[in-house]
């Protein structure tokens, strides 16, 4: 048995939350495996699909007996389209981890990544590339590790404060949005004096998955992997946080340290997320919410739930982001907000069982 | 390693605790037996949470030693101290839908490894402790669908599924009727009798913790104050000295346990209250109409007397329960010479006669005349009466007994209010050696 099953797992809830677990990952599948059929270019279904089962070339020759242009298009899917939905898992999963992790040390509803100041920490670090006029060619270096180091050190300011003696959930949290307002005002003062700049960094601020590659995929797996997992194996912890940190620490759990870890772990994941596609929202606020409404409030569940679909969130809004407007692109951070504002405002007013956080 | 006594459960050695320049426990040693059932009382911050809570190692004494089954509970790490002390807040207020079963588990933590799951041991666990309160059937109930009373069954059930030998209640039954209240902690008593846990629990209700617990410890002021069975500590001097309450103290007869009947506060210091040594006040009524002088008089100190009244009337009820001595005629009936004597022997004790505004007719006629004579020689006061209502039942007689009293040097009219007051004034040493009976309108 794996730690992330729910304990109620012999009773008909846990079966049904086990089924929910198994229609996500069928439909992640699904999404995974058709996506790339979807992008700026036209390209032949048919030849996207054997481009991608043969993973770009190196399994068969998707191009056998094709035109000299399916050379294009397989590097247009395989360098192109599969880097990008790929990192629309990597990015959709650590959003919405995060975000789950950060409801639950909070026990607060509202909180995500972005709510805290640590989407805004990687945009004031991302800005600086503009500011410090770093040449394009570095750029594409020096930009995601200045988000990264933005976000992290953001959360790690955070972390600080909760050191303290006062360091209660609700001067965190306060302390958090307060941080975010701060580096708002940073960032606005950086944007006005650097006209040229503030072009760039509008988009990088709608987020995107353009800057998809592989090399980047595989530095944000890694680093997804290893803080998702880890904040997953907290869901227990989590889980008695929910009953007052009193009672947590009277059963055991070192709340403090519970809360300090999983806020660092959390930090780290959307570093890495904000450093390759920039601010994409509601991802992180939606998705633990998403799961709580279906699979209860169990965060052994919601918390990998979450990731799983925060992922298939994100990859949907880029194939729809293509989609909806043929001809333009519109910023996935830009639809994750406008698809997933009408499907939150479903889930909360659909009268189901409160599962809902907030109490009764 | 010779073979010792086992320590005890929980032994406090001179614990002292500060929360900025406030000092909430002040030198408290304290130690609890393995199995014991010990309330903890004591008025609002008094120091009842902040003692649960040095035990639960939330908080670090300033000064002192705080020990659990012998060892430092500064040295216990946070899982080996939730293996042996289990807590029941006051109010756990869960915020999800968890089952309840789920919910009971989460009480196993500090036995599970970093990535174990529950065992069927620790479902067994669970459902036992379901079991024991009473909640077997509601397993797979979410806990937000159940009542307040058995939310806090459940809470207890969690406390017990962490199998601590040591079961610490804040304040357990605040928000429960009184029928979950004695439900809630007839279990945690037969968990004490039949499994041997040791139980501390901070309890408000003084006549609970004297009916639950083997043991009373009361804390004032962050000090230990008293600490015995429970028999022996309760007290009405003990109420009075700790909560500034004033209490008759009983024992039910069919436990034994002491009860306690709180029924006011004891004065401030700015109440009238009797003058030291003041003796007697006489109060003359009937029908009820001398009960609120009765009550008001009593509460502030002043010993009273009363008569005649007769028997199962208000006022002889009134001034029976407030222990006042009083000259009782059967119902109905006439005033007897007998009783009227009985009467004028406490009238001739008072230092003051307060006549309330009763209904007289034919057959207490007799109070109203039998004050003439002490006119002068004591302060009468006359409670003004409501102009409206029929009062004199005798024909004539009674209106002109009073007409003639009130003429009397030393009689003086007031409304209740003011009573006390008054009274005191009159009462009061004069200062110029005057008697009191020279007090006229």
């Amino acid at each position: 048995m794996s730690a992330l099953a729910p304990s109620g797992a012999s009773t008909g809830r846990g079966r049904r939350r086990r089924l929910w677990l198994a229609l996500l990952l069928f439909g992640m599948a699904l999404v995974l495996l058709f996506s790339p059929l979807v992008g700026s270019v036209d390209i032949d279904p048919l030849r996207v699909l054997a481009i991608v089962l043969s993973g770009g070339g190196v399994l068969f020759n998707p191009c056998a007996g094709a035109g000299p242009t399916c050379s294009l298009d397989v590097i247009a899917v395989w360098q192109g389209r599969v880097p990008e939905v790929l990192l629309a898992v990597l990015a959709g999963a650590a959003l919405g981890i995060s975000g789950g992790a950060l409801q639950g040390i909070f026990r607060n509803p509202l909180a995500d990544p972005y709510l805290l100041g640590i989407s805004t920490g990687g945009t004031l670090g991302a800005s600086l590339v503009f500011v410090l006029n770093v040449g394009e060619a570095q750029a594409d270096l020096v930009l995601p590790l200045l988000a990264f180091l933005g976000s992290i050190l953001t959360g790690a300011a955070i972390l600080a404060v909760a050191r303290g003696r006062y360091g209660s959930v609700e001067t965190l949290l306060l302390t958090g949005v307060a941080l975010n307002a701060f580096l708002s005002s940073i960032l606005t003062v950086v944007l006005l004096y650097n006209p040229v700049g503030s072009i760039q960094v509008t988009f990088w601020l709608l987020g995107g998955l353009g800057g998809a590659t592989w090399p980047r995929d595989g530095i944000a797996f890694g680093g997804i992997l290893v803080a998702g997992t880890l904040i997953a194996i907290y869901g227990r912890e989590i889980n008695l946080l929910q009953l007052g940190n009193d009672v947590a620490q009277s059963a055991g759990v070192d709340a403090r340290r519970v809360r300090n870890r999983v806020l660092l772990l959390a930090s780290l994941a959307t570093a890495v997320a904000v450093a390759f596609t920039g601010v994409i929202g509601f991802v992180g606020l939606a998705a633990p919410h998403a799961v709580r409404r279906v699979a209860g409030p169990d965060y052994r569940v919601v918390l990998p739930g979450a990731a799983v679909v925060g992922a298939a969130f994100l990859v949907a809004a880029r194939d729809l982001s293509y989609l909806a407007f043929p001809g333009t692109v519109l910023p996935i951070g830009i639809f994750t907000s406008l698809a997933g504002a009408p499907f939150f405002f479903y889930l909360l007013y659909r009268r189901r069982q409160s599962t809902t956080m907030g109490g009764p | 390693m010779s073979r010792s006594p086992p320590a005890p459960a929980v032994r406090l050695d001179a614990v002292s605790v500060r929360y900025g320049s406030r000092v909430a426990l002040r030198d408290v040693s304290l130690q609890v037996g393995r199995g014991e059932f010990v309330a903890l009382a004591g008025p609002n911050g008094s120091g009842k949470t902040t003692l649960l809570r040095v035990l639960l190692g939330f908080l670090v004494p300033e000064s002192g030693r705080a020990e659990l089954l012998g060892d430092d509970l500064a040295g216990l790490p946070i899982r080996e101290r939730a293996r042996r002390v289990a807590w029941v807040p006051q109010d756990e207020s869960p915020r999800d839908d968890v089952p309840i079963l789920d919910y009971v588990l989460y009480g196993r933590y500090a036995h599970l490894g970093r990535l174990e799951t529950e065992g069927a041991r620790d479902r067994e666990l669970a459902r036992d402790a379901l079991e024991s309160v009473g909640l077997a059937d509601r397993a797979g109930d979410g806990l937000l669908s159940i009542s307040g009373g058995e939310r806090q069954r459940a809470v207890l059930a969690r406390a017990l599924a962490q199998e601590a030998p040591i079961l610490l209640l804040d304040e357990p039954t605040t928000h429960l009727d009184i029928g979950h209240q004695l439900d809630l902690l007839e279990r945690v008593g037969a968990l004490s009798r039949d499994r041997g846990v040791t139980v501390i629990a901070a309890l408000h209700d003084l006549n609970l913790a004297a009916r639950f617990a083997q043991r009373i410890v009361v804390l004032s002021r962050g000090r230990l104050h008293a600490d015995g069975p429970s028999g022996a500590v309760l007290s009405e001097e003990l109420l009075a000295r700790v909560w500034g309450v004033a209490a008759d103290l009983r024992r039910d007869p069919r436990t034994g346990a002491p009860y306690l009947l709180p029924h006011r506060n004891l004065p401030g210091p700015d109440a009238p209250t009797a003058p030291s040594g003041a003796g007697p006040v006489h109060v003359v009524g009937g029908g009820g109409a001398a009960s609120p002088a009765l009550r008001l008089l009593a509460d502030r100190g002043f010993d009273l007397t009363a008569g005649a009244l007769h028997l199962l009337d208000t006022d002889s009820e009134t001034a029976e329960a407030l222990g006042v001595p009083v000259a009782i005629e059967v119902p109905f009936a006439p005033l007897g010479s007998e009783v009227r004597e009985r009467n004028r022997r406490l009238l001739a004790t008072a230092r003051a006669i307060v006549v309330a505004p009763f209904a007289v007719g034919p057959s207490n006629v007799a109070n109203l005349e039998d004050l003439l004579p002490f006119a002068g020689r004591v302060p009468i006061v006359v409670l003004v009466r409501a102009t409206d209502g029929r009062w004199d039942f005798t024909g004539g007689t009674a209106t002109a007994v009073l007409d003639e009293l009130r003429r009397r040097p030393g009689v003086v009219e007031c409304a209740l209010p003011e009573l006390a007051d008054r009274l005191r004034a009159l009462l009061a040493p004069s200062p110029l050696g005057a008697s009191a009976t020279a007090v006229s309108r």
